[in-house]
């Protein structure tokens, strides 16, 4: 099945700025891999919990990552905060291989 | 750092979790996310019923387009089903995130909390005309709409609750032989918890009248509500819940969305009683609304981001500031600091420590000074985020807003411009 990386921060805002940074990156190297970005509000409720192979957090809601941590990682999602710096200079590419790693790819 | 601030950030960080992982506030940021557009909505529908069918300033004055003032009742009626109407689907919306938490039906929690509220308010309205009372069946606007909004989310908080600890009870379930398709079963064995629940509420709602001699809606509005109100629209008030939320951005945390479920409810009430001054032809006096807030408060991202972009491409001759300032310049048109946050990065710089603080501060201090003196008008018209700059203070404030947003940032690029020169100060000395 087609791998997929979540992306959720405040309103899913800054993260979309990733996101498109991301599938840039993904093109170029040829990974086929599904990248969205919610809020973390709506994670659950779009039924992305369902579909997600990894669970990226914007540094801005790192707080949350134990609480995400402890629903998720049970049912084999990786939850991981973004290196900041990283997220700061929209890193796509690295941020892409970070996930991939997480993945086990 | 030194051992203070180690400690003021665990602090911070402790408090950004407590409040994340709250079940209540946590319930509440996440009802006012879903609710917010919808507000949003209806306060675009008084910006279409002024443009389209106002016979003054409308496209109605023109006379081929007079008919449109014939359908401006249905903008209202936009206007009324989303803001004036707002307490009773936020009660439902918050009842099911509770349950969600706690893990029981939602749905049905929803509507347990919505008719534990309507149970104890006024099902009865009443208006003195000509010296003689007459009273009707229904709802009144106060319950409806924002002045309901706190008694609605406390009783929506302790009816849930209460549906969900007497739901694990199984002397409370009827044992039905293994036969019956489980869903019959579950439906019945809410019924009890729900009887339970609703007689609790109501009888305490005819107690609570009884002794008091008013609706608790009444009581919570004046007692807890509107003192919440004034505080929260002070400048006092606003100001020290801004320069509070920065701290968390400081750390790099999202100090909005901590803030947020105190925040939200407040902005909304806000809103929809300007909306309704307007309607009732008084001139509104809410400053502090979520259009207020993006237009004014964290003008170009929190911290008024953009204005320290500017600085830098005109003051820093450091290439990495000067390249972070290009990434992070559309970004922070509509509002989103995040780039030069984490990038330059602002979390944890001591160089940028004190206008990263105090300019949302000194932007809320700004727009506040101008409705004092009557040069901007409280809006009726909410924005959302992600607006650029110019636009959402044109669309929610008309051009003095767009004025009063440029002050802000200059003023703003006036306190950034020292520290960025001190940055390059620093970076030559290392």
């Amino acid at each position: 099945m087609r791998k997929q990386i979540t992306l959720v921060c405040a309103v899913g805002m800054s993260t979309s700025l990733l996101v498109t940074k991301m599938k840039t990156a993904a093109k170029e190297r040829g990974v086929d891999v599904e990248i969205v970005a919610v809020a973390e509000s709506a994670f659950e409720g779009q039924g992305l919990e369902k579909v997600t192979d990894v669970l990226l957090l914007g540094p801005q809601v790192c707080f949350m990552a134990k609480k995400l941590k402890a629903r998720y990682e049970p049912s084999g999602i990786k939850v991981e905060v973004i290196n900041s710096r990283d997220y700061g200079m929209l890193n796509g590419d690295k941020v892409l291989s970070d996930a991939l790693a997480l993945m086990g790819e | 750092m030194s051992k203070f601030s180690d400690k003021f950030g665990d602090g911070l960080n402790t408090v950004a979790a407590a409040v994340d992982g709250n079940r209540f506030l946590g319930a509440i940021k996440d009802t006012f996310s879903v609710y917010m557009p919808f507000i949003i909505v209806g306060s675009f529908a008084t910006l279409l019923n002024t443009l389209l069918c106002s016979p003054k300033a409308g496209l109605a004055q023109f006379s081929a387009f007079a008919w449109l003032s014939t359908i401006s009742p249905a903008f209202s009626a936009v206007n009324f089903a989303t803001m004036s109407f707002m307490t009773v689907p936020i009660v439902f919306i918050l009842g099911v995130h509770l349950a969600r938490k706690s893990g029981t039906p939602d749905i049905i929690s929803g509507v347990i909390g919505l008719a534990s509220f309507i149970s104890v308010v006024p099902s009865v309205v009443s208006i003195t005309d000509k010296g003689a009372t007459l009273s009707a069946a229904g709802l009144s606007g106060t319950v409806l709409g924002a002045q309901g909004l706190f008694v609605g989310m406390i009783i929506a908080v302790l009816s849930v609750g209460l549906f969900a600890r007497l739901f694990k009870i199984e002397a409370l379930k009827i044992k039905m032989p293994p036969s019956v398709p489980s869903a019959i079963a579950t439906s019945f064995n809410t019924l009890i918890p729900m009887l339970i629940v609703l007689c609790v509420f109501a009888i305490g709602g005819i107690v609570f009248k009884n002794i008091s001699g008013s609706y608790i809606n009444v009581a919570i509005y004046s007692l807890l509500q509107r003192p919440l109100e004034a505080i929260f629209q002070s400048a006092g008030g606003i100001i020290a819940i801004v320069v509070f939320s920065q701290l968390f951005w400081l750390l790099g945390i999202h100090g909005g969305l901590i803030i947020s479920p105190i925040r939200n409810p407040l902005m909304a009430a806000a809103i929809a009683a300007n909306t309704a001054a307007v309607a009732a032809g008084i001139i509104p006096n809410q400053p502090i609304t979520y259009g207020f807030w993006v237009t004014f408060i964290v003008a170009g991202g929190a911290g008024i981001i953009l204005s320290l972009i500017v600085a830098i491409l005109v003051f820093s001759r450091r290439d990495d500031q000067r390249m972070v300032a290009k990434l992070g310049l559309l970004p922070a048109i509509c509002g989103i600091s995040e780039p030069v946050v984490f990038g330059l990065p602002l979390v944890l710089n001591p160089v940028y420590a004190i206008p990263f603080i105090f300019n949302s501060g000194i932007a809320t201090a700004i727009a506040l000074g101008a409705v004092k003196v009557g040069f901007l008008s409280c809006n009726t018209v909410d924005i959302p985020f992600g607006v650029p700059v110019v636009l959402n203070a044109f669309l929610g404030f008309g051009w003095q807003g767009v004025v009063v947003q440029a002050v802000i940032l200059v003023a703003c690029f006036f306190v950034w411009a020292p520290f960025v020169l001190v940055s390059n100060r620093v970076k030559a000395g290392e």
